[in-house]
C-alpha cells in the first residue's frame, strides 16, 4: 500500500483514533502532493490518472476528491508547495549576503543545488509545466517573477542603473532560464551547480555588461 | 483535387491555425480536418496521430521563421545592423500572425518533450546568427554560451506577451528585445544606444 519514498514519512494510525480531523487531512493532503510530484515525473502528467495518484498516496479515491477537484487541482497544489519551497531556499541564501554581486551568486547557487538535487523536480518545473496546460504555464510565469527582487538591486548597483529598460530584471531571469533548461533538457541536471559561473554572468551582464561582468565573476570564483 | 503533398501541407497549415487558436491539448483530429477540408481518411493517410502531424506542423514553422531571417539578413550588413534586422522579422512575423507566433512559442510545450526539444533547436538555431558578436567583444575572455543567455532573455519577454494574448503589441518591444539580444556583446550603454535607435527609427 506504501508508495516508494513515502514510507519513513509519519502517517496517521489507521482505524479509530483520536487524531483531530484536520490533522490527518493534512498528512493525507501532503502524501497528495509528494505523490503527484513522483508520478509526474515518472509518467508524464497527461497519463498520470487519479488512481495513480491515490495508490501512490495511500489514501481513498473518497478523500482524495474531499481534498481536490481533480488531478489537475492536486497537481498545481503540488507545483506551488515545490516552487513555495525553492523560492524560499532561494530567498533564504541570497538575504544572507550584504552586497549584490554577493548576494546574487549566493541565490543562484541554491537555486541550482537545489535543482540538482531533484532532477525530476527540476525538470517537472522548468521544463515539463507546459503539459499542463496554460494555467499551469502562468503559474511557472509567476513562480520565476518571485525570484525579480535577486535580479532587480542591480539597478541600484550599476553605475546607469536607473536609465536602463523596465524589463531588464525579466531579461535576466530569461537568460538565467534559458541556461538552465538548456541543461535539463540535455539530461544534465546533476551538473547544474557547475553552470554558477555562467548563470552569475548573465544576471549582471544586463546591468554592468561584459568586461564588469566577467570580472566579478573572477573575483567572486576565489 | 488537390494533390497528395498539397492536402499534407493544407492539414499543416490548419493544425498551426488551429492549436494558435484553441491550445494543443483542446484541439482534436476533427477540428484540423474541419479547418483544412480535408477527409479523415486523407489525414490518417499522411499522419498516425494529432501528435506526429503537430511536430510535422511545427517543423513548417520553424522553417518559415528561420527561412524569413535568412532572406532578410543577407551577410553584407555589419553585425548590429543585421541582428536588428532579425530580430525585427521575427517580431513582426510574430505580430501579424499571432495564431502562428502562439504555436510556435507557447503551444509547443504542450505538445511534450519531444516537441518541447524542437522549439529549443530552434532558438538555438536562431541564436548561432548572434556568435559574430563575439569579435565586438575583443581578446576578454567572456562566457561560451553568451548566445543562449540572450536567447533565454529574448524567447522569455517574448513568451510572456504571447501567454497574456498580445501578439499584436510585440513591436512595442522591439526596443527591449533588441537591448536583452545585444547587451551581452556590447553591454548596457551600447545596447541603450541601439534601443533608442530602434525606438526612434
Amino acid at each position: 500500500m506504501e508508495g516508494a519514498g513515502v514510507g519513513e514519512r509519519w502517517r496517521p494510525p489507521r482505524g479509530r483514533h483520536r487524531l483531530p480531523p484536520e490533522v490527518v487531512a493534512r498528512s493525507q493532503r501532503n502524501r497528495l502532493l509528494e505523490a503527484a510530484v513522483r508520478v509526474v515525473a515518472a509518467k508524464g502528467y497527461g497519463a498520470m490518472t487519479v488512481g495513480d495518484l491515490t495508490r501512490e498516496a495511500g489514501v481513498s479515491r473518497t478523500t482524495f476528491y474531499e481534498l481536490f477537484e481533480d488531478k489537475e487541482a492536486c497537481f498545481l497544489a503540488a507545483y506551488d508547495n515545490a516552487v513555495e519551497a525553492l523560492v524560499r531556499r532561494v530567498v533564504a541564501a541570497y538575504e544572507s549576503a550584504a552586497a549584490w554581486p554577493e548576494r546574487a551568486a549566493a541565490g543562484l547557487a541554491a537555486l541550482l543545488d537545489a535543482l540538482a538535487a531533484e532532477p525530476a523536480l527540476a525538470r517537472l518545473s522548468l521544463v515539463d509545466i507546459g503539459n499542463a496546460g496554460p494555467v499551469a504555464q502562468r503559474r511557472y510565469r509567476a513562480a520565476i517573477q518571485r525570484l525579480t527582487p535577486l535580479f532587480e538591486e542591480g539597478r541600484d548597483y550599476a553605475p546607469g542603473g536607473r536609465g536602463l529598460p523596465a524589463n531588464t530584471s525579466r531579461m535576466a531571469i530569461g537568460g538565467v532560464t534559458g541556461l538552465i533548461s538548456d541543461e535539463l533538457l540535455a539530461g544534465r541536471a546533476e551538473q547544474l551547480p557547475g553552470l554558477l559561473s555562467d548563470v552569475l554572468f548573465a544576471t549582471l551582464v544586463p546591468y554592468i555588461g561584459p568586461d564588469a561582468a566577467a570580472r566579478e565573476v573572477d573575483r567572486l570564483k576565489r | 483535387m488537390a494533390g497528395s503533398e498539397t492536402r499534407r501541407q493544407l492539414i499543416l497549415e490548419a493544425m498551426v491555425r488551429v492549436v494558435g487558436r484553441k491550445g494543443y491539448k483542446e484541439t482534436s483530429v476533427a477540428d484540423v480536418i474541419e479547418e483544412a477540408n480535408v477527409s479523415r481518411t486523407t489525414f490518417y493517410k499522411h499522419f498516425d496521430d494529432k501528435h506526429e502531424c503537430f511536430l510535422a506542423a511545427y517543423d513548417l514553422v520553424v522553417e518559415r521563421v528561420l527561412g524569413a531571417v535568412i532572406a532578410n539578413c543577407d551577410g553584407e550588413q555589419p553585425w548590429l545592423e543585421r541582428m536588428r534586422v532579425g530580430l525585427t522579422t521575427v517580431v513582426e512575423l510574430f505580430a501579424l500572425d499571432p495564431e502562428l507566433a502562439r504555436t510556435a512559442i507557447v503551444e509547443v510545450a504542450a505538445a511534450g518533450a519531444d516537441a518541447r526539444q524542437r522549439h529549443w533547436n530552434a532558438v538555438t538555431r536562431l541564436s548561432e546568427f548572434l556568435e559574430a558578436g563575439r569579435e565586438l567583444s575583443g581578446d576578454r575572455e567572456l562566457p561560451e554560451n553568451l548566445d543562449l543567455m540572450a536567447a533565454g532573455a529574448v524567447s522569455g519577454l517574448i513568451f510572456d506577451e504571447l501567454l497574456t494574448g498580445r501578439a499584436e503589441r510585440l513591436p512595442e518591444l522591439l526596443p527591449d528585445l533588441l537591448f536583452a539580444m545585444l547587451v551581452p556583446y556590447v553591454g548596457p550603454g551600447a545596447a541603450t544606444a541601439e534601443m533608442r535607435r530602434a525606438a526612434a527609427g
